[in-house]
C-alpha cells in the first residue's frame, strides 16, 4: 500500500476493511482488451508469480459497479474446478498511479469527506495467468491438432462445463477465445462476464436472449427465447467442436438473420414435429424459412470419423431439450474409443508466449499505435492496405479458391497486428474472428514466407529471430507480427490471447497472421506422436462445393460492424 | 459441488462468539481514537485501501468550540445497528423484495460492520448501499435510482458507498440464507406427511409460515454470524413447533441426519439449536427512545459541527419564540437531554446536506406509498 498521504491515516498493510492494492504487482504488459476493461499480464512482487489483472471498467456511474463483474466475482468466487479459471483476489488502485490507466479528469487528490467520497480508482480481478487461447492456438501457423489432442481438450471443456451446469451456471459465452490453455495442456473456462446463475425459484424469470457470441449462438436464443437451460452452452460447444474438426467456423453469421439462415441450412429448418414448441418461440414466424430444409450435418461435415460426427449431431440438435448434456457428451463413444484423448500434461508445450518487454520497446508500441491510430482515424487505409484486412465488401477471392490451391485456409496478415482496437471496431463491434475471417488469400503479399509445405508437410522449424527480444512471433497465439508489418512496425509485440479475460472479442486481426512466418514459435510436433492421424488433412473442398453460401460468408465484410449487428456489445449498449 | 460447505460464508463469515465480540470492540476502540485525534469519526475509504479523516483545521475548529463528542458504546452501537437492520427488512418487504434480498442484505450488513464501526460509517447510507447490493447480487436488479426514489433518498449515498461495502465484504457475496433451508425442509416435511392426509400438510405449511417470522427476528440477532444457516432454520422451526407441537420434528430430524450420515449426533445439533435460543433471548431489544438518543449521539461524533449548528438553531429559536417549555438545553455536551428534547426530526431542518436524514416515522407511512413503485420496478427490470 502506498504511504499515508495527508489527512489519511496507513493503519495495515493488507487492510481487514479492503482489498490489496494493485502496487503489490507490476505490470508486464497489455494482453487483452474487453469491453468492460483491458487485461494484463503482471508479475507478483513479493511472489514474482505471473498473473492476468482484469480492469474493471467503473465509467457507468448510474449503476456503478457493473453486474457483469458482480456476476464474474460471484460465480467464480464459487466455483473451484480444475477446468474453470481461478479469480485469485480483487485488488484496487488509486487510479493515477498507471498511466494507462488514467481515469480522467477527476484526480482530486485531497480528500473531501462525506461530500466527494466517489470511489476514484479502479478495481482489478486477479486471474491465475494463462498462456494461451483455444482460438489463438489453432490460429498458429502449422498448428495441427491431434485427434487425442482434440478430444483432450473438448473432454477438459465438457468437464468444466458439466461442473458449471450442476452448479446452477450458464456460461452463455462458450468461444474458442474463452478456452484459456496453459502449458501443460490443461483448458480453462473464462470470462463469465456474460455468465450466470440459474436456479429453480426463479424458473419464472425470463432471461436475456442477447447472450453469446453470434456465431456460436444457438437457435432458440436467436429466436428469441427468454427462457432457457444450459443447453445454450452446449451449442457453443457443438460449433467449437466442429470448428477444431474442420479447421475454421463453421456458422460465420454476419447478423442474427443470416446466423439463423446458416444454421437452418446446415441443420435443417425446424417445426413442432422436430421442435415441440419452436413454434411459440418469439420469431419463428418471422425467420421462418419459406420452405423447409433438410438436415445435412452428415454431408457436411462428411469428412468426421463416425464417433465425431454422432457426437456432434447431437451437440447441434436444434431443439435444446433433445440437445445432449455435457455429462452425457462425456459418455459419448467418441471420448472412449481409440485414439483416446490424451493426458493434458502430454501435449507438446508451445514456446513461452510473454517475455519481459523492456520499457523501450513499450514506448515504441505505444508510440507506434498511436501514429497507427492518427493514421486510422485520418481514414488512410489505403495507403498500407497490404496491411488491412480486406474491405467490407471487397476484392478478397473466395477463401475456397486459395485453400485449393494452398491446402489449409491460409492466412497473411489481415490487420496492422498490433492494435489497441481496430478503427473499424466499435465498442458495439463484431468479435475479433470477423477480421481474420477476412483474410485475404495468400499471395506475394506475405513476402515470401507464406507458402507452407502443405498440410501435412513438414512443421516450420522455429528460428529465432536475430535481437528480436520480444516473444517470438507467432506463440501461444498472440497476434505475433504479421510478415509484412514486422519492418514496417519495428517489433512491437502483438497481442497475446485473444481474450479470454476480458470481454471476449479482442484483437481482431491480431490472430492467425503469423502463418508462414519463420520462426512461428511452435515446437516442433511430429506427426503422429501421439499415434493419431491429424484432422484436415485434406482441405475440405467439399464443404465449399457442398454450399457455397460457407464459402462467401468467409468473405470480408465482417470487418466493418454493421450498425446494430447483434453482437454483445450491443447487447450491453441497449442496456 | 459448490455449495455452502465450500463457500466463503461457511469459512469466512461464520465466527466464534470470541471472535465476534473481540472484532466489535476493535472497531469501536478504532472509533475512539479517531474521535480524540480528529475531533470526528467518519472516515473514507480511498482507493487504494487508506483511510480518510476530517482533516485538522476541522478538529481545532471543533475543539475551540466545545469538548469532544461523546462515543457510541460497543452496546450501542449493537442497537443503532439492530435497528437498521430491521430497516432492511422495512424496506425490503416495501419493495416486496423475496427473502433472500432482504437476508443478503442484512448479512452484508453485519459484515461490513464487523471490520468497521457506525461511527466510522453512516450505518443509513450503508444499510441502503448493502441492499443495492443485494439486488444485484441475487439477480434482482433494481437501479440505484429507483431504490433512492422509493425511500427518497438521494441514489448517489448508494453509489459512492457501494465499493467501500464491496471491499469490506472482501467481494465474497455469497450468503445463504436461511430462509432456503427452511423452504427446504418444508418441502420434505411436507412429503414426509403426504400420506397422513391434508391435515399433517396444512400443519407443515403452517409451522413453515411460523418459522419464518422466527427467521425474521433471528437475522436481528448475531445469530447469522455464528451459527450456519441451516441450524437457524431448524432452530426456528423448533422454536415455532414449541406451543402446538403439530409436527414430529425430532423424528424428521433424527431421520435427516441418519439419511445424510451426518457428521452431528442429535444432542449436538440441539445444543446448537438451544444456543441460537440463547442468543435470539440475549439479543438487545430496540426501543425508539434508546435508538434516538444514540442516534443523537452518533450524528454528532460523526460530524462536530453540528453541535455549533444547534447551539446556533437553539439560541435563535429562544429569541424568536420566547416561551420557556420551548426552551432548549441550557449547556452542551448533555447528549442525554439533548436527545430528549431535539429528536430526530428535528435534525431534518438542517440546510447542511450532510445531515439531512430520514424521519423514521415518515418513513414508515412513505414505505407504504411506495409499495407500488417498488413492485413495479421490480418486475421491470430483470435480465
Amino acid at each position: 500500500m502506498a504511504a499515508a498521504a495527508p489527512g489519511q491515516l496507513n493503519l495495515d498493510e493488507t487492510p481487514s476493511w479492503g482489498s490489496r492494492s494493485v502496487d503489490c504487482f507490476e505490470k508486464i504488459e497489455q494482453i487483452g482488451e474487453g469491453t468492460y476493461g483491458q487485461v494484463y499480464m503482471a508479475r507478483e512482487k513479493a511472489s514474482g508469480e505471473i498473473v492476468a489483472l482484469k480492469k474493471v471498467r467503473m465509467d457507468n456511474e448510474k449503476e456503478g459497479f457493473p453486474i457483469t463483474a458482480i456476476r464474474e466475482i460471484k460465480i467464480l468466487k464459487k466455483l473451484k474446478h480444475a477446468n474453470v479459471i481461478k479469480l485469485k483476489e480483487i485488488v484496487t488502485s488509486k487510479g493515477d498511479k498507471m498511466e494507462s490507466d488514467f481515469l480522467g479528469p477527476e484526480k482530486e487528490v485531497s480528500a473531501k469527506p462525506v461530500d466527494s467520497n466517489k470511489f476514484k480508482g479502479s478495481i482489478y480481478m486477479v486471474f491465475e495467468y494463462m498462456d494461451h487461447d483455444l482460438t489463438g492456438l489453432s490460429d498458429r501457423p502449422g498448428m495441427r491438432f491431434t485427434v487425442p489432442q482434440i478430444k483432450c481438450y473438448m473432454k477438459q471443456l465438457l468437464t468444466g462445463l458439466h461442473y458449471c451446469h450442476i452448479n446452477q451456471v450458464l456460461h452463455r459465452d462458450i468461444k474458442g477465445s474463452n478456452l484459456l490453455i496453459d502449458n501443460n495442456g490443461n483448458l480453462k473456462l473464462a470470462d463469465f462476464g456474460l455468465a450466470r446463475s440459474f436456479s429453480n425459484d426463479n424458473s419464472g424469470q425470463p432471461l436475456t436472449n442477447r447472450v453469446i457470441t453470434l456465431w456460436y449462438r444457438p437457435p432458440e436464443l436467436l429466436m428469441g427465447s427468454t427462457r432457457y437451460s444450459p443447453a445454450v452452452d452446449m451449442w457453443s460447444v457443438g460449433c467449437i467442436f466442429a470448428e477444431l474438426l474442420h479447421g475454421k467456423p463453421i456458422l460465420p453469421g454476419r447478423n442474427e438473420i443470416e446466423q439463423l439462415t446458416k444454421i437452418f441450412e446446415l441443420c435443417g429448418s425446424p417445426d413442432e414435429a422436430l421442435w415441440p414448441g419452436v413454434s411459440k418461440l418469439p420469431f419463428y414466424h418471422q425467420f421462418k424459412p419459406e420452405r423447409p430444409m433438410k438436415r445435412r450435418v452428415k454431408d457436411i461435415f462428411k469428412h468426421f470419423d463416425r464417433n465425431a460426427l454422432e457426437l456432434l449431431e447431437r451437440m447441434l440438435t436444434l431443439d435444446p431439450s433433445q440437445r445432449i448434456t455435457a455429462k452425457d457428451a462425456l459418455d459419448a463413444e467418441y471420448f472412449w474409443v481409440d485414439p483416446l484423448p490424451c493426458l493434458p500434461s502430454s501435449l507438446p508445450k508451445y514456446e513461452a508466449s510473454h517475455e519481459f518487454q523492456t520499457k523501450k520497446k513499450r514506448q515504441q508500441q505505444r508510440q507506434q499505435q498511436e501514429e497507427l491510430a492518427k493514421r486510422q482515424k485520418t481514414q488512410h487505409q489505403q495507403s498500407h492496405h497490404q496491411r488491412l484486412p480486406v474491405a467490407p465488401g471487397g476484392h478478397g477471392p473466395r477463401q475456397g479458391q486459395s485453400q485449393a490451391a494452398h491446402g489449409p485456409p491460409p492466412a497473411v496478415p489481415s490487420g496492422p497486428g498490433h492494435h489497441y482496437g481496430v478503427g473499424a471496431r466499435g465498442p458495439g463491434g463484431p468479435p475479433g474472428r470477423h477480421a481474420n475471417q477476412a483474410r485475404p488469400p495468400a499471395g506475394g503479399s506475405q513476402g515470401g514466407y507464406g507458402a507452407r509445405g502443405g498440410p501435412s508437410g513438414p512443421f516450420p522449424v522455429p528460428a529465432q529471430q536475430g535481437g528480436y527480444t520480444a516473444p517470438p512471433p507467432g506463440v501461444s497465439g498472440q497476434g505475433g507480427r504479421a510478415p509484412g508489418s514486422y519492418g514496417v512496425q519495428g517489433g512491437g509485440p502483438g497481442y497475446p490471447q485473444g481474450g479470454g479475460y476480458g470481454r471476449g472479442p479482442s484483437m481482431p486481426g491480431a490472430r492467425g497472421q503469423q502463418y508462414g512466418m519463420p520462426g512461428t514459435g511452435v515446437i516442433p510436433q511430429a506427426p503422429g506422436v501421439y499415434g493419431g492421424q491429424q484432422y484436415m488433412q485434406q482441405p475440405p473442398n467439399s464443404y465449399i462445393d457442398v454450399d457455397g453460401q460457407y464459402a462467401r460468408a468467409s468473405h470480408a465484410g465482417f470487418g466493418a460492424p454493421q450498425p446494430g449487428s447483434p453482437h454483445r456489445g450491443d447487447y450491453r449498449q441497449q442496456r | 459441488m459448490a455449495d455452502f460447505s465450500t463457500s466463503s460464508h461457511c469459512h469466512h463469515w461464520i465466527l466464534q462468539r470470541q471472535t465476534l465480540v473481540d472484532k466489535l470492540r476493535a472497531s469501536n476502540q478504532r472509533a475512539q481514537e479517531a474521535l480524540k485525534k480528529y475531533g470526528a469519526t467518519r472516515v473514507e475509504v480511498q482507493a487504494d485501501g487508506s483511510l480518510a479523516y476530517p482533516e485538522n483545521a476541522e478538529v481545532e475548529a471543533a475543539a475551540r468550540k466545545g469538548p469532544t463528542p461523546e462515543h457510541l458504546t460497543v452496546q450501542e452501537e449493537v442497537m443503532i445497528r439492530k435497528f437498521y437492520e430491521g430497516k432492511i427488512q422495512q424496506v425490503c418487504t416495501a419493495f416486496l423484495f423475496p427473502n433472500k434480498i432482504q437476508a443478503t442484505a442484512i448479512l452484508y450488513f453485519k459484515r461490513f460492520y464487523l471490520n468497521w464501526s457506525v461511527m466510522e460509517h453512516d450505518p443509513k447510507h450503508i444499510m441502503l448501499t448493502c441492499i443495492y447490493i443485494s439486488c444485484k447480487v441475487e439477480e434482482f436488479h433494481v437501479s440505484a435510482e429507483e431504490l433512492g426514489k422509493g425511500i427518497q433518498q438521494d441514489p448517489q449515498v448508494v453509489l459512492k458507498n457501494e465499493l467501500t461495502v464491496l471491499q469490506g465484504l472482501e467481494f465474497e457475496l455469497i450468503v445463504y440464507a436461511p430462509y432456503r433451508s427452511l423452504d427446504g425442509y418444508a418441502f420434505d416435511l411436507e412429503n414426509a406427511v403426504q400420506g397422513m392426509g391434508a391435515v399433517a400438510v396444512k400443519n407443515v405449511q403452517e409451522l413453515r409460515e411460523q418459522a419464518v417470522f422466527e427467521v425474521d427476528i433471528m437475522m436481528l440477532t448475531d445469530v447469522p454470524l455464528l451459527f450456519p444457516p441451516g441450524q437457524i432454520a431448524m432452530a426456528a422451526l423448533r422454536k415455532a413447533n414449541r406451543e402446538n407441537r403439530k409436527v414430529d420434528l425430532e423424528r424428521y430430524m433424527q431421520g435427516l441426519l441418519g439419511r445424510t450420515g451426518a457428521k452431528h449426533t442429535m444432542s449436538e445439533l440441539e445444543s446448537a439449536m438451544d444456543a441460537i435460543e440463547i442468543a435470539m433471548n440475549e439479543s438487545v431489544h430496540v426501543e425508539e427512545e434508546g435508538v434516538r438518543r444514540i442516534d443523537r449521539k452518533l450524528k454528532i461524533c460523526r460530524n462536530p459541527q453540528l453541535q455549533d449548528e444547534t447551539k446556533k438553531r437553539e439560541r435563535k429559536g429562544k429569541q424568536k419564540q420566547k416561551k420557556p417549555q420551548d426552551a432548549a438545553p441550557p449547556t452542551y455536551p448533555k447528549p442525554a437531554d439533548s436527545a430528549i428534547n431535539h429528536g430526530i426530526e428535528e435534525s431534518d431542518n438542517f440546510t447542511t446536506p450532510q445531515v439531512h436524514m430520514l424521519r423514521w416515522e415518515g418513513m414508515l407511512s412513505l414505505l407504504m406509498s411506495v409499495k407500488e413503485i417498488g413492485a413495479k420496478t421490480v418486475l421491470a427490470i430483470q435480465y
